[in-house]
């Protein structure tokens, strides 16, 4: 018996891109897109495995070739031994999936009658069915409200019962798509300890996410995925530590432009800039890391103040899970 | 897991959202009243306000009972239509809720999903035709000059060959896309080669062969003749027989054509697809 929940090996999926020139002209060459490009990682029973990475990296991508939704163009994709192309329906019936999204139940059905409808469709039904929804309704703190209409909820609770209905056959793994997108803050922090609770029962999950937060707070052990390719696989702690000798340095400033990057860019030691514009404060949040950073500070404050630029505020961080993806792909997350 | 069960669960989940929009029912009592209105005064002005010219039409039709004639042909038109608006665009409407990959990933036969919508909007049209039948017995003076039960056994005979083509149907809307072009085509030609206001008569030489491989034009053919001029099962056992094979032949070019879309989403990836 594999000790792996989750096995992928070589997964690659290619979308053939359909290009108009006008109305009705189509372009007669095929391009081809490659979301997922021959990627390979296992998850362990009973862990939360992590899959981070920007909009459009090859997430979802990956988790419906698993769940089955999609077909792979090469590569396997192996659910407690059973393979996803071969054994559609068995795999099916050891997974709990929520994908992206709050339209993924019926909003003219109440909770209930949301719960009652999946279960049936996973094969449970009457007096086991009722006892495993109300269960499920209380837990998710679902149940004084379980018999409204799911249009009558709020985001956090549509998100809530899109989880039971995944849980409701009592799934060994679940494959969680960006689970919290779109939730306000508490309500987020709500479902992360929903999640951590759900994975102390012993099982296992596989979750997608661009919020290193959730990330970082949620998964044993993370793959940092980028334009379909996995570009890093470890824990959060060790992705971390690979960055420890560079310094993380946060400048926020009075102006940004590309002339005093190209400045900064030109000292050495200096290996990634990132900039945003925080439009609450009026000002730029420069961020900088630097190898062995603690010898060239001097020489960065010295290149901005001969810019005429004002340095509001400076202070040096710890590294997070978006510094490890500027380090590895010079951009960031939220780019 | 016995197949009945999804099927079951689709057909109780659609009804309870169907109750859910009362104002649907308020239409589904009326629309059988008011939409054969357009065709029998139409029929009227041509027959005279006498029925001076009812002699050409029984020549042609076999009857001089225009209403019933009319509201034979509209009620399977309309049949037909909400088969087409409800079970054909059921994948679409899943896909559009956004509910479609969800129902996806139940470990059930995924062509279980759209039995159920088939039984589901079944059962509305049974319950549509029963009501329909009783408000033309008290509005337009219906009669069965023939056997009501030899009618209902030309419906169940019909089944198959509306719900293959809702299969086909069904399918190809998930692959375009646009369910409201595809009904308007369907039901134009099913309007024009079946003959539902005219008999096929009158239809130019060239589009005749085309309507006798309709089904819609057998079915509708032999409620006529059952329920406006006694037809016995002998005189309409060709209707019954086309029926019977074209209705084998589109429930398996329905079931192939789902497989084949089902096959292909899965390889585009449009199952999530708005």
């Amino acid at each position: 018996m594999t000790s792996y929940a989750i096995e992928v090996k070589n997964l690659r999926k290619e979308f053939e891109i359909k290009k108009r020139n006008g109305f009705f002209k189509r372009n007669k060459k095929k391009e081809v897109f490659i979301a997922v490009d021959d990627i390979s990682f296992q998850v362990k029973k009973g862990e939360i495995f992590g899959f981070l990475g920007p909009n459009g990296a090859g997430k979802t991508t990956t988790i419906k070739m698993i769940s089955t939704l999609l077909r792979p163009t090469s590569g396997t994709a192996i659910i407690n031994g059973i393979n996803c192309v071969e054994r559609p329906m068995e795999v099916l019936k050891i997974l709990g999936t929520v994908l992206t999204g709050e339209r993924s139940i019926y909003w003219k059905l109440t909770g209930r009658e949301n719960l009652e409808y999946f279960a049936a469709m996973n094969g449970i039904t009457g007096r086991k069915a009722q006892v495993k929804i109300d269960y499920l309704l209380t837990r998710f703190n679902l149940d004084k409200r379980a018999d409204e209409t799911v249009e009558k909820y709020s985001t956090g609770m549509k998100q809530r019962v899109a989880l039971a209905k995944a849980l409701i056959a009592d799934p060994e793994i679940l494959i969680l798509d960006e689970p919290t997108s779109g939730l306000d803050p508490q309500s987020a922090l709500n479902l992360r300890e929903l999640i951590l609770e759900i994975k102390e029962e012993g099982r296992t999950i596989l979750l997608t996410t661009h919020y290193m937060e959730e990330a970082d707070q949620l998964s044993d052990r993370i793959a940092i995925i980028d334009h379909g390719k996995i570009i890093a696989m470890d824990t959060p702690c060790n992705l971390k530590k690979g960055l420890n000798k560079t310094n993380i340095i946060v400048l926020e400033l009075k102006d940004w432009n590309s002339s005093t990057e190209e400045r900064i860019k030109g000292i050495p030691m200096v290996e990634n800039i990132t900039s945003r514009f925080d439009d609450i404060a009026q000002r730029w949040e420069v961020k900088i890391h630097m190898v062995n950073g603690n010898d060239s500070i001097n020489d960065l404050i010295t290149n901005i103040i001969s810019t005429n630029n004002k340095i509001i505020n400076f202070r040096v961080e710890e590294p997070t899970l978006e510094d490890v993806f500027i380090s590895l792909t010079g951009k960031s997350l939220r780019e | 897991m016995s197949i009945l069960i999804p099927i079951f669960s689709v057909v109780k989940k659609e009804w309870r959202i169907m109750l859910r929009y009362p104002s649907w029912f308020i239409s589904f009592i009326i629309w059988p009243i008011i939409f054969p209105f357009g065709y029998i005064f139409t029929a009227k002005a041509l027959s005279g306000m006498e029925s001076s010219s009812l002699a050409q039409f029984q020549s042609i039709a076999g009857t001089t009972d225009y209403v019933t004639y009319m509201l034979i042909g509209t009620t399977i038109w309309m049949w037909n239509n909400t088969m087409l608006w409800s079970f054909g665009s059921s994948l679409r409407m899943e896909q559009m809720r956004g509910t479609l990959e969800s129902n996806w990933l139940c470990p059930i036969p995924k062509i279980s999903i759209l039995f159920g919508y088939s039984v589901s909007q079944l059962l509305m049209s049974l319950i549509y035709i029963s009501l329909s039948v009783l408000e033309f017995m008290i509005f337009y003076d219906f009669k069965f000059v023939g056997s009501p039960l030899l009618a209902l056994l030309i419906l169940l005979v019909s089944v198959p060959s509306v719900y293959g083509l809702g299969f086909i149907f069904a399918s190809l809307v998930l692959w375009v896309k646009e369910a409201n072009s595809m009904v308007f085509l369907v039901r134009g030609i099913i309007s024009i080669f079946c003959g539902i206001s005219y008999p096929l008569a009158v239809l130019p030489s060239w589009m005749k062969p085309i309507s006798k491989f309709i089904p819609m034009t057998h079915s509708v053919n032999a409620l006529r003749a059952v329920i406006s001029t006694g037809a016995t099962m002998d005189d309409i056992s060709g209707e019954m027989l086309f029926l019977i094979i074209s209705g084998i032949i589109l429930m398996l070019l329905g079931l192939l054509a789902f497989f084949y879309t089902q096959r292909k989403a899965k390889t585009l990836g449009s199952l999530g697809h708005y």
